[in-house]
């Protein structure tokens, strides 16, 4: 009963806080695949914003979105998990303010454990994961391109430390749908994280972990017909602050993420300040 | 609307990290003796891997759902696993071995 009420008032303050949150999450824990048998849901609210128009035409953009995961430890070296994503997106601009509201694209995706290394203070956990994504989401957000996605996680623990580094590779475009002539930009990304676990009360039930996230993202331009499409492609590098929160089987964490360097290639919107919070139950 | 002035306020944020640390804390603390009394063996072993509290349920899953266990609980802090058997009942370690294991956590000695 406690569990259910405890969930209630997570998923009740992730609602409250629906208009300051975003990013892609806090991963301190990547590359420990869970164990086998365990359930785990984890739902999140992120707000995004890009602003600062090139041109006169005062564009901003404002995103919401609320993804949810599913994972279940399949055996105690395979994970196996599903994202799906609704999203909305505002727009303005100097002849008038839209928004769009759907789906995006189903991510069907699998974690292998490949090292796990348990000591007395220490863990070592490598992890590479492979993901499709599916172009079922709305027109607005869909791909229309099947896309691969390959990863691989490092987890290091040194007593109450923990740091954790992600290498993602998305080849967006692996397979075309009927009548699409565009070829998507591949996607790299690099992430490192340090958080630092503190128990709280008798039994260290809850345990508080700042956290702090560093990101490197590059997304290439789109190519139709041979030729680079403008406006499309970007480099960011991002550095998160953040705070996870961990209490028996369920976890609130919380982020900011701030771009501190961007490159936009042609008249492309920058990105702003984003925000996440988010919640984890584990059965 | 810039992000500034999205933030919560630190009063709210300050609520909330109470709201969770009291529900947190308020936990009371496992009395093992008290099913040495009812009759059930008390075992105590060392578990490696465990990071912060998130990792008990995955492990004491698996470690009651093993015939003839009653119940169990972990400690990532001090990194012990407490096992406590119906009574009159004997079970392998073994088999509290390979639910660690299947945990993704390194079983180490049989403290008691």
């Amino acid at each position: 009963m406690k569990t259910v009420i405890l969930i209630l008032v997570s998923l009740l303050l992730s609602t409250a806080w629906s208009d300051i949150a975003w990013a892609t999450g806090i991963s301190i824990d990547a590359g420990l695949t869970p164990p086998q048998n365990r359930w785990i849901l984890r739902s999140q609210v992120r707000y995004m914003k890009r602003d600062h128009d090139p041109t006169p035409m005062q564009r901003e953009m404002t995103s919401y979105l609320f993804p949810v995961v599913v994972a279940y430890g399949l055996r105690s070296d395979l994970t196996v998990m599903m994202r799906q994503i609704v999203r909305r997106n505002e727009m303005s601009m100097i002849t008038g303010n839209s928004s769009q509201s759907g789906f995006a694209d189903l991510l069907l995706m699998t974690k292998f454990r490949m090292l796990r290394i348990n000591l007395p203070g220490y863990t070592l956990g490598v992890a590479p994961t492979i993901g499709l994504e599916m172009p079922i989401g709305a027109e607005a957000f869909s791909s229309n391109t099947w896309d691969l996605r390959l990863g691989c996680f490092v987890s290091g623990r040194i007593r109450e430390w923990g740091f954790d580094c992600n290498l993602a590779y998305a080849w967006n475009g692996m397979i075309k749908t009927a009548g699409s002539n565009l070829d998507p930009g591949h996607e790299f990304s690099l992430e490192a994280a340090l958080g630092v676990q503190i128990g709280l009360g008798k039994e260290a039930l809850l345990a508080v972990a700042p956290v702090l996230e560093t990101s490197y993202r590059r997304t290439r331009a789109d190519v139709a017909d041979g030729q680079k499409v403008n406006n499309t492609g970007e480099s960011v590098f991002l550095l998160s602050p953040g705070i996870k929160l961990t209490r028996s089987s369920l976890i609130w964490e919380f982020l900011a993420q701030f771009p501190v360097w961007q490159k936009q290639e042609g008249e492309q919107l920058e990105r702003a300040a984003a925000l996440l919070a988010g919640v984890r139950f584990m059965y | 609307m810039r992000i500034a002035s999205a933030w919560p306020a630190p009063a709210e944020f300050m609520m909330l990290l109470l709201l969770i640390g009291l529900l947190g804390c308020s936990a009371p603390a496992t009395d093992f003796s008290q099913f040495e009394q009812e009759g059930s063996e008390v075992r105590v072993y060392e578990v490696f891997g465990m990071d912060c509290p998130g990792c008990h349920g995955g492990l004491e899953k698996l470690v009651n759902a093993i015939p003839g266990i009653r119940t169990s609980k972990a400690n990532w802090e001090k990194q012990r696993l407490h096992v406590v058997l119906q009574p009159e009942t004997q079970v392998d370690d073994s088999a509290i071995h390979d639910a660690i294991k299947r945990a993704n956590f390194t079983p180490g000695k049989r403290i008691r």
